[in-house]
């Protein structure tokens, strides 16, 4: 199942309370963490909160959610082959 | 000039794995851990995974009726520690103390009032009762009747080794002859659910220093110990268990949650023990590690062993596989199991760990086994990188410790967000509709100090100390900066909204980036990441003289040459809950109205001072005896201050007519003693009442010494008992 971009980058900005940005100024593939967007460590356990809460996706150990949370391409891959049916 | 050296003449311990000290070490040589799943409290998404909750009634250990669950671990550790040091304290004049480290305070039992609001849309304030960090002080001051300095320290899970630290502190420096030290913490909705959004809890029980381990267990409990200096305790032939050799302090100053990965701080604090201890790393005979068991601290804590004891580290464990990790008494807990140690000469083992960590390449005691031991040390390390570290030596060991030596202090520096102007707040439902008229601080038009992104996360407690912060002074890299900043009631909005929602959503969906906010060295650490300052890093509470106690702390760090540049400071925030309770219990009138705000003052020694703003001579901690007595009180400040600098009297006096009386005749009586009127003043009326008012107040007093060119006395009275004199000299 697909999952719209758009949508994906405004929950993003929602949850982490982002400020000055919106969903067309986040680069697909852009890194989030470290440079690009430039998140941390709480902003990736806010982002375990929002895939729960918005996609059903339970992650248990931050380790889990590690390879997904690269860039918003990567985050929706693994958003479209995690959620439940 | 005769040194006092603190020695431990007492301890007393709670905790999951027994009651005392007797029952605490069995199961530690039993290698018996006290973990097991909650009972406490309801919790639908977590109520299976392991916990050190202690399951006894409290009540039929004799614990009182009155306090939070907090209070009561902590009367009942105090209550050990003072039979087994056989200390009668009336022999101790207003020379005893009590000093406590804790988290969460009584938010276990302030939780219920949010469940109530929540659950039946009913507002029961009487839970909140001792909400406050500094509750469990007041409580144990009051039983025992302690009349010395006396507060709580509140820096996450380094707390109550931060209060030992800083009574070992009052025994040097001269302020008081015995000190009990230690924490308590109760177990919490707000700390289980915030430690599992933050996903750092075992669901297996906590493994510290394994290669398979997965993060902490919560746990919680008091212990305390007797800190004396040790000329008192050889004249009245107290039997000495033990030294308190060194103690230091640092902060990471990289982030709110993670540790720095190299553990840089957590080497800064031991390296700043073993210099005031006089001891090189080689004597070290074991080490009581942090070991929390996530993945981050216990691979930075190996690194910082290895950066100061190089290929050879020293015997260590973990012991929090016994006791859970019980944040603010954590500290407290594990030094009464290194006394104990050092005592018994044996080494505690490390509940957990069956597999080494190639990354960290360590292994720590897995039996109970004697070892002969002189010198141990202790780490502790919390949110906020706030990182204390505390060596305890055998009594036949030479006293080494580096005393302090006393400094004039300038003020080079100040940062004050007040009350712009009264402004009409609006108090939103649930609550009882109704108006209470504030002093707010407004929209912090400051803020444009911090970039967007940087203020998404920061409470408004967390702004208004960092931008008073950087307002204080103009940044040196060069120079070792300690902060000291003090909160009556922590970031009351998001630990609210944090609480608000794991109990509206039966712990789905959390707040992860809240839960940081709701420790109270949430402002101190910020300040201390933004400003780069390593150097110890505290966040004092005690009500009202919450900023008096800061000063205290800040100037000590240049008395024993810790800091080049101390900022002191308190700062407060308003919230709709503390608007609504104090208007239930009838707080707020015409003339008394709820306040917030934050001060920060840079200090530094006066030779080293270019643009001094004024001088602080002196500073005075303690508690006034019931019934008040005016005259003894003026004794006491005339004891501190030589009155014939003085020309105005500062006090907290705020339109409520009791205290007020007890300002008035303690102005009174100094005036007398004086042979001339002083002028008695107030600041209240300016800023409205908060715990960090009198921080504002000081400020007022740097104003009003500057103007009038005299000394300014700033005094204080906390309804519950504390008080507090500085002197401020242009």
């Amino acid at each position: 199942m697909n999952i719209s971009m758009n949508e994906l980058k405004a929950n993003i900005i929602e949850s982490l309370r982002l400020q000055d940005i919106t969903p067309e100024k986040i680069d697909d593939d852009a890194p989030l963490f470290g440079t690009g967007l430039g998140l941390d460590s709480i902003d990736a356990l806010e982002l375990v909160v929002m895939l729960e809460r918005d996609y059903g996706i339970v992650i248990k150990d931050i380790a889990e959610g590690r390879p997904a949370f690269q860039s918003v391409r990567t985050l929706a891959d693994f958003i479209a082959v995690k959620r439940p049916k | 000039m005769a040194v006092h050296f603190p020695v431990i003449t007492g301890m007393g311990i709670i905790s999951a794995a027994g009651f005392g000290m007797e029952e605490n070490w069995r199961a530690i040589a039993a290698g018996r851990s006290g973990l097991k799943h909650l009972t406490l409290f309801q919790s639908p998404r977590y109520g299976q995974i392991p916990v050190g909750e202690i399951r006894q009634d409290l009540a039929g250990l004799g614990a009182p009726s009155r306090g939070s669950r907090s209070d009561k671990l902590g009367w009942l550790a105090a209550r050990e520690a003072v039979a087994s040091a056989k200390i009668n304290f009336q022999d101790c004049g207003d020379r005893s103390g009590v000093l406590l480290g804790t988290s969460v305070g009584g938010s276990f039992d302030s939780e219920q009032f949010l469940e109530t609001l929540i659950k039946r849309g009913k507002m029961r304030a009487r839970p909140t009762r001792f909400h406050e960090c500094s509750s469990t002080v007041d409580l144990i001051a009051d039983e025992f009747g302690l009349f010395g300095p006396s507060t709580a320290v509140a820096t996450a899970c380094s707390s109550s080794a931060l209060a030992i630290a800083m009574a070992a502190e009052m025994i040097m420096s001269g302020e008081a002859d015995v000190m009990l030290a230690g924490g308590a913490d109760s177990l919490s909705r707000m700390t289980w659910g915030g430690f599992h959004s933050l996903l750092l809890v075992d669901s297996e029980g906590c493994r510290p220093f394994d290669m398979n381990r997965a993060g902490m267990s919560l746990g919680e409990g008091a212990a305390i110990l007797i800190l004396e200096s040790e000329e008192f305790a050889r004249k009245r032939g107290a039997k000495i268990l033990a030294r308190l050799a060194g103690w230091g302090a640092s902060c990471d100053a990289h982030h709110a949650t993670a540790p720095h990965p190299q553990g840089t701080g957590a080497a800064a604090a031991m390296q700043a023990a073993l210099r005031r201890a006089a001891l090189e790393p080689s004597a070290i005979d074991y080490i009581n590690a942090h070991g929390t068991g996530t993945r981050d601290n216990d691979l930075a804590e190996a690194n910082a062993l290895k950066t100061i004891f190089k290929n050879r580290v020293p015997p260590f464990s973990s012991t929090k596989g016994f006791f859970g990790h019980a944040l603010g008494a954590s500290g407290a807990i594990e030094a009464v199991v290194c006394v104990e140690a050092l005592r018994r000469q044996e080494l505690p083992p490390n509940p957990g760990f069956e597999k080494i960590d190639p990354a960290i390449g360590l292994e720590p005691i897995t039996t109970l086994r004697p070892a002969p031991l002189a010198h141990v040390m202790s780490n502790s390390f919390g949110f906020g990188g706030n990182n204390a570290v505390l060596i305890f030596s055998k009594p036949e060991t030479p006293a080494r410790t580096r005393a302090p030596h006393p400094v004039e202090v300038a003020v080079d520096g100040l940062g004050v967000i007040g009350p712009g102007a009264v402004a009409v707040q609006e108090i939103r439902p649930p609550l009882p509709p109704g108006k209470v008229s504030v002093h707010s601080c407004g929209v912090l038009s400051d803020a444009a100090l911090l970039n967007p992104n940087q203020r998404r996360r920061l409470s408004r407690l967390q702004q208004m100390a960092l931008i008073t912060a950087r307002r204080s002074h103009a940044s040196d890299p060069s120079q070792r900066v300690a902060v000291a900043i003090g909160t009556g009631l922590g970031c009351l909005e998001d630990a609210g909204a944090f609480i608000e929602n794991l109990i509206s959503k039966d712990e789905r969906e959390p707040m992860p980036a809240r839960f940081p906010n709701s420790v109270h060295n949430a402002a101190a650490a910020q300040v201390a990441i933004d400003l780069g300052a390593r150097g110890m890093n505290s966040a004092p509470t005690a009500a009202e003289i919450t900023f008096e106690i800061a000063l205290w702390q800040g100037i000590c760090q240049l008395a024993t040459d810790e800091a080049d540049r101390a900022l002191v400071g308190a700062a407060d925030e308003l919230d709709k809950y503390l608007l609504g309770i104090g208007q239930r219990w009838g707080a707020w009138n015409e003339k008394i109205k709820p306040g917030e705000g934050a001060v920060v003052a840079s200090l530094s020694r006066a030779e080293k001072t270019v643009a001094s703003l004024a001088r602080v001579t002196a500073v005075k901690l303690g508690r006034y005896r019931r019934p008040f007595d005016a005259e003894r009180e003026a004794d006491w400040i005339a004891s501190a201050v030589d009155l014939k600098d003085v020309g105005v009297i500062l006090s907290g006096a705020k339109g409520f007519p009791i205290m007020d009386a007890l300002y008035e005749a303690v102005a009174s009586a100094l005036s007398s003693r004086a042979g001339r009127k002083l002028e008695h003043q107030t600041y209240k009326q300016h800023c409205g009442e908060f715990h960090s008012a009198s921080a504002f107040g000081f400020s007022v007093a740097m104003g009003l010494a500057r103007q009038k060119k005299c000394g300014v006395l700033l005094y204080t009275l906390a309804p519950r008992g504390g008080k507090a004199v500085c002197c401020i000299q242009p």
